[in-house]
């Protein structure tokens, strides 16, 4: 939401509904339709001493709200009194923290933060918030227990709110003597840049132990007035923390330029690279055919391999780090390792030569031996990156394949050998075969390198390498987790230097966000878009006027994604600008942004 | 004959040994193995002119690194003299701030202090501090001299990918 005031009248009324509400207590009693509801009401209010507000009737049930916990006790007390000639049966519906009590909390809390929260240079001011007035009005908070739980439920509660991008946090003035009550602050603002603990009563360091390496984009941390502040080794123990830190109290504590370089991988996971432009459609034809039958027909594969042609696969066992995107943390090789030819694993050179399959008719026996698949290149090419070199040296070229497959079924040659071995291998089996969790089918993720040599009209394949491991989402894919800053969407050094050397790699295809796979069909014909003007700079929209200071530091994919927003949303040039800056330059999010804050955009907003 | 398995396997350990080299008077060795002139060299899809270029750059702007090889692969092309490798390893960066020389960002105080860290001072070679693991895609294009023994220029293509990131790296890729 952008920009609620301070004044809004909903707030406050919200604000006052939600007071009048807190701790009310659903009840319900049977039994009374004897009599009339009013009458039921004057019954229970003479003698449990307690009154139901908002009592309504919902069929032979009597519905309503008890101020507090102790008067639902109270009245539940009177469970099975005489009234009108019948038992009457009080039930309590919810308990002291039930939706009503709870919604109301979080209405009230999301209202704090909302006037709390400054959108323009997305700010959550939370300074003094134990001793705001509104927060003390309420009466939620108001004694000591309940106040340190003031600042957990708010994190709680902006935890959940999407449109809060908050790259700042202040917490000065709020009596914090540790950071037990503030510890998920990390976790709720993971792209928190700017973090004010000012005027607290913070005193050792092991209070933000539970912080180390955990901001990891902190630049600013503001702690004046702490005791800790003042201990010899404070500076440190903070530049320890916050590896990224770059202003500690207003002072430079470190170079940005240089905590940059040394943070940074000089090139970015192109999903594409091909050395020159007539080797694109080749390879993106033949990739769309090889998989297309390696899927379906194998066997028809082996027309493209020569009695000289290898094919080999090797497993790479290592399991990735948990903490990488769906990394499968239980991966079965089950089927792969009785023909994998990892040099690193299998020293043995007999070995090695048995596991080579050289000509079509071993080749095509091993193609057998592993399990069917499905690839989807063509469903959602985002899960897969090629590069294509030249090789000169057979006049051909080599195309390497970045991606993942799902395991569809067992490979046929697996029930044939069981058929034959089974007689002489029962014994053995049953202690190391037929494992069924080795063998278990899943997705898997894998390189391969085809060295491929044109002949005539058709190709011919000297060599396939297949390496296979546990399934992982690639680095390729944009993270959609964390909007990426115009940081990293710049473009990398590296472009700079090859382009200006003068060598026989041409950078052949912009590797900006080139799709793979397009298939035969479109061969490798550019996504449609947005017209190109000259130097791949997109063509901007006459009502998109960016001042040129502006627009001269933005690249091409930030071009065309304001572009893009600013057609759909009708947005002036200004507030196009702030709403993908705002969203760090993701479609999606700015998308979901600006729905949500249109009520509150002002007219001028947009393009008349 | 018989040995080109273990040959590759320790070839490639070689290469990346290089990778994972901090010293400078070593580039030059390193160097030595690429194909002087016409060398490919792919980095994350992006090509590179000459390998000097391309050294020079993962002198200067990458982080003391460690990389474990996982899995070889390699099939000789016949008429070519040429070796095509397929390699998956894994590697880690030194994620405590400091550059291969052992430079970091701190700003130091006027007298000195306060911006070291309490140990690691002085003249001691400062601790790195690997971070979390990513995966790599390796091909390499060599020549078949290796296997008698003859690295110089050996070489002809190198296509390095990060094939998958943790989400817990201080590193940006």
């Amino acid at each position: 939401m952008l920009q609620r005031g301070f004044h809004n009248a909903n707030n406050v009324q919200a604000a006052a509904l939600a007071q009048q509400q807190q701790g009310r207590v659903r009840v319900r009693v049977q039994n009374w339709t004897n009599a009339s509801l009013q009458d039921l009401l004057n019954f229970l209010s003479r003698n449990a001493r307690v009154a139901i507000q908002d009592a309504q009737v919902e069929g032979a049930l009597a519905v309503g709200y008890v101020g507090s916990r102790e008067q639902a006790d109270a009245l539940r007390k009177w469970n099975g009194v005489r009234f009108a000639g019948d038992n009457l049966k009080i039930e309590i519906v919810d308990t002291g923290s039930g939706n009503a009590g709870t919604s109301n909390t979080v209405q009230f809390l999301r209202s704090v933060l909302v006037r709390r929260y400054n959108s323009e240079n997305r700010m959550l001011d939370l300074g003094g918030v134990v001793n705001d007035q509104e927060v003390a009005q309420s009466g939620m908070f108001s004694n000591v227990a309940r106040q340190s739980k003031l600042l957990p439920a708010l994190l709680k509660v902006a935890s959940r709110e999407a449109q809060f991008i908050v790259l700042s946090v202040n917490l000065a003035d709020n009596n914090l003597r540790d950071t037990a009550q503030i510890a998920d602050l990390w976790q709720v603002f993971p792209l928190l840049q700017n973090l004010c603990l000012a005027n607290n009563s913070l005193s050792r360091f092991q209070l933000l132990s539970s912080w180390r390496n955990k901001f990891t984009n902190l630049k600013e941390l503001l702690m004046v007035n702490n005791p800790l502040a003042k201990d010899p080794n404070y500076k440190s123990e903070m530049l320890m923390l916050f590896p990224k830190l770059v202003v500690l109290d207003n002072v430079i504590v470190r170079d940005e330029t240089k905590l940059k370089s040394v943070y940074s991988f000089p090139a970015a996971k192109q999903p594409f690279f091909c050395e020159s432009t007539d080797l694109t459609q080749l390879s993106t034809d033949f990739l769309s055919y090889f998989l297309n039958l390696w899927d379906n027909n194998r066997e028809q594969l082996l027309g493209m391999y020569s009695p000289q042609s290898q094919f080999s696969v090797s497993v790479d066992t290592s399991i990735p780090p948990s903490t990488v995107d769906g990394a499968d943390q239980n991966p079965s090789f089950g089927y792969y390792l009785p023909v994998s030819r990892n040099c690193t694993k299998v020293s043995t050179p007999k070995l090695l030569q048995e596991r080579l399959s050289i000509g079509f008719e071993a080749i095509g026996a091993a193609f057998q031996s592993i399990p069917k698949t499905k690839h989807s290149l063509l469903e959602s090419p985002t899960d897969y990156s090629m590069e294509v070199l030249a090789f000169p040296q057979v006049s051909g070229f080599t195309v390497t394949l970045h991606g993942e497959f799902q395991e569809t079924d067992k490979p046929l040659a697996d029930t044939i050998n069981k058929q034959v071995n089974k007689k002489s291998y029962v014994g053995r089996n049953k202690k190391y075969g037929n494992n069924t969790t080795n063998k278990r089918l899943s997705k898997k993720s894998f390189d391969r390198t085809w060295v491929i040599i044109p002949v005539n009209n058709s190709m011919v394949i000297a060599s396939d390498l297949l390496s296979i491991r546990a399934y992982v989402n690639p680095s390729w894919k944009p993270d959609v987790a964390l909007p990426t800053g115009p940081q990293s969407l710049a473009q990398p050094p590296v472009q700079a230097g090859a382009a200006a050397a003068t060598v026989p790699m041409p950078a052949a295809i912009p590797t900006v966000t080139q799709p793979i796979g397009a298939g035969p069909q479109q061969g490798a014909t550019p996504i449609p878009g947005p017209p190109l003007g000259p130097a791949g700079v997109p063509q901007l929209a006459p009502t998109l006027q960016l001042p040129s200071d502006v627009q001269s530091k933005l690249n091409p994919v930030q071009l065309e994604l304001l572009n893009k927003l600013h057609l759909e949303t009708k947005l002036n040039a200004e507030y196009t600008y702030m709403l993908a800056d705002q969203s760090g330059w993701d479609y999606q999010l700015a998308s979901t942004t600006f729905q949500q804050s249109i009520p509150n955009l002002p007219q001028n907003a947009f393009v008349l | 004959m018989n040995q080109q398995g273990a040959i590759t396997d320790t070839f490639v350990k070689k290469v990346f040994a290089h990778l994972d080299n901090t010293d400078v008077n070593k580039l030059g060795d390193f160097l030595s193995l690429f194909q002087s002139g016409s060398a490919k060299i792919i980095l994350n899809s992006q090509p590179f002119g000459d390998p000097t270029q391309f050294l020079t750059l993962w002198q200067q702007q990458v982080v003391a690194t460690q990389h474990t090889v996982q899995s070889v692969d390699f099939h000789l092309i016949p008429g070519s003299g040429m070796v095509v490798c397929n390699v998956t390893a894994k590697v880690r960066f030194d994620e405590s701030g400091r550059d291969k020389a052992g430079v970091d960002a701190t700003i130091r105080d006027a007298n000195g202090s306060g911006a070291t860290p309490r140990r690691g001072a002085g003249n001691h070679t400062p601790r790195t501090q690997w971070g979390p693991y990513f995966g790599i895609s390796l091909q390499l294009v060599l020549n078949e001299s290796i296997y008698r023994n003859s690295f110089q220029g050996c070489i002809n293509a190198f296509n390095y990918s990060i094939v998958y990131k943790p989400s817990d790296t201080l590193m940006q890729v």
